[in-house]
């Protein structure tokens, strides 16, 4: 992907999943990549793979003093941030009655406001440099609605309108955009499925099959490039089709 | 090189958008066949790239008739052995309401726009599908996602290709086919300019209007080349039955 080489990347959520495989691709792309993650030990496995990150910082999103200590560390290890992705995110399944306050106020603290706190210090340190590109994972869980996940659902519909919403106001000096994936085969996805549940869930998608974590990391990598300049405030989703038909398409 | 070996066919590919994705796609190793009814253009478009070392030809196509789509599929197919990439992005634009619309021109419009779309792909989809999978590209519009005013048949022609290309991806999904289609916001093209003139206003003023946007400038044909480019590419495997929107943050919101 064109201009990606040397942008100095930071990466919440990114030392698993979707996170990880995107540290990796930028990495190939030739950038600066420094992960944030609440989850010590996973940290230490991701410096331990990818050797080449220029840090891996532990915080917990949720919590405005340590994303800003973290913010500061990723400054001072790169120089600086021009690409945010802004990825750390947690769900719950358990059915509407039975949420709790502590299970509500947890989702939202990490996927809303946490996301919120990256995006405006990195929004803050980018409107007062040389600008650049946020990049926010929500979800098709925030356009459809599904079951088992009402108050993850909401936090990724609260992202796609901050997306637009900071798309609007930071402009023309930073693009904002989301990423909307459907199914992902990430390991910890696929230990929760038997492979009679994978195959179920796999009937229900055009393509026949889940995503890849690369292939999510591959649209971060095209919407961080010189290739997507023209494209802010727009939600892409990356489903294999899975809502491009509502059920009575199946 | 992104489509290094892959075969494409770009409808409308003599000018505009449909010209600089050709250009594009065969910098990135493709084989591109450019079809268009202006046989003047797309020779030169076809030429320019094989003087710049690329491998593309011209085949003089209406896309609204079938048996033109048919010949055109059949000359890839013989030509170039496959067909991986369509990008159905043939099409125009009539700005008035429907009281100033003749019949003759909302015909016109959903013949060029959108039944183009169904004739030419019911044609190449079996060729992707004997070899195992390809990626559809059509070009839709920020008008197929909302509305614009005096250009009512041109918003139900690009809301049928948003919702025609979610369709089609539903359908060939599980051969392989990936589906999908942009949106492009005003675009510096010749199509741009001549809305200022079917509307009668200074080209000017219709421009200044057009960059109105969070990005503050119209696109140009090449950023939207890329995005093509991207749906194109392996990068977007998992990618089918979206509209991905290229406008400056035109639809984002109201500033």
């Amino acid at each position: 992907m064109r201009g990606l080489d040397a942008k100095r990347v930071l990466i919440t959520g990114g030392a698993s999943g979707i996170g990880a495989a995107t540290a990796a691709r930028f990495l190939d792309e030739g950038s600066v990549v420094c992960v944030l993650d609440r989850d010590a030990e996973a940290g230490h496995r991701i410096q331990h793979e990818l050797s080449e990150l220029a840090g891996v910082l532990e915080a917990d999103v949720s919590s405005l003093e340590q994303v800003q200590a973290a913010f500061s560390d990723a400054i001072q290890l790169m120089g600086g941030v021009d690409v945010l992705i802004n990825n750390a995110g947690i769900s719950i399944r358990h059915n509407f009655l039975e949420i709790t306050p502590e299970e509500w106020d947890k989702v939202i603290a990490v996927n809303l406001t946490g996301v919120f706190y990256v995006a405006q210090t990195a929004a803050r340190h980018m409107m007062e440099h040389d600008g650049g590109v946020i990049l926010q994972t929500a979800s098709t869980n925030g356009v459809m609605g599904y079951p088992y996940y009402a108050d993850y659902n909401a936090t990724k519909a609260g992202v796609i309108e901050l997306t637009r919403s900071m798309a609007l106001e930071l402009a023309p000096k930073v693009r904002v955009c989301a990423v909307a994936p459907g199914y992902v085969l990430t390991p910890m996805q696929r230990a929760e499925y038997t492979d009679e549940m994978l195959e179920e869930v796999n009937r229900k998608i055009p393509l026949r099959r889940h995503a890849k974590p690369e292939e999510i990391a591959a649209l971060f990598a095209f919407l961080a490039s010189d290739d997507a300049a023209f494209i802010t405030g727009h939600v892409f989703t990356a489903d294999g089709a899975e809502t491009a038909g509502g059920l009575a398409s199946r | 090189m992104q489509l290094k070996g892959k075969v494409a066919i770009v409808t409308g590919g003599a000018s505009g958008i449909g010209r600089a994705t050709a250009e594009l796609f065969s910098r990135e190793g493709a084989v591109v066949l450019i079809a268009d009814v202006n046989e003047a253009a797309g020779k030169v478009a076809s030429e320019k790239i094989v003087k710049s070392g690329g491998r593309a030809c011209f085949e003089r196509t209406d896309v609204t008739r079938a048996e033109e789509c048919r010949r055109l599929t059949e000359r890839a197919a013989r030509e170039f052995g496959a067909i991986d990439i369509l990008f159905n992005n043939a099409g125009i634009i009539r700005r008035a309401t429907i009281l100033d619309l003749s019949e003759e021109d909302w015909d016109r419009v959903m013949a060029i726009n959108v039944k183009s779309i169904y004739l030419l792909s019911r044609e190449v989809i079996p060729h992707m599908q004997r070899a195992g999978g390809g990626s559809i590209i059509n070009t839709a519009s920020g008008w197929g996602l909302a509305g614009g005013a005096k250009a009512a048949v041109y918003c139900a022609s690009k809301g049928a290709v948003v919702l025609l290309t979610k369709a089609m991806a539903l359908d060939h999904g599980p051969q392989k086919i990936r589906v999908n289609c942009i949106c492009p916001g005003d675009t510096d093209t010749e199509m741009l300019r001549s809305e200022a003139q079917q509307l009668g206003e200074p080209s000017e003023g219709f421009l200044a209007e057009a960059a109105r946007r969070p990005l503050g400038r119209v696109g140009s044909a090449d950023e939207i080349a890329k995005a093509a480019l991207y749906l194109a590419s392996d990068a977007a495997s998992f990618v089918t039955g979206t509209a991905l929107v290229v406008d400056g943050g035109g639809l984002a919101g109201t500033i």
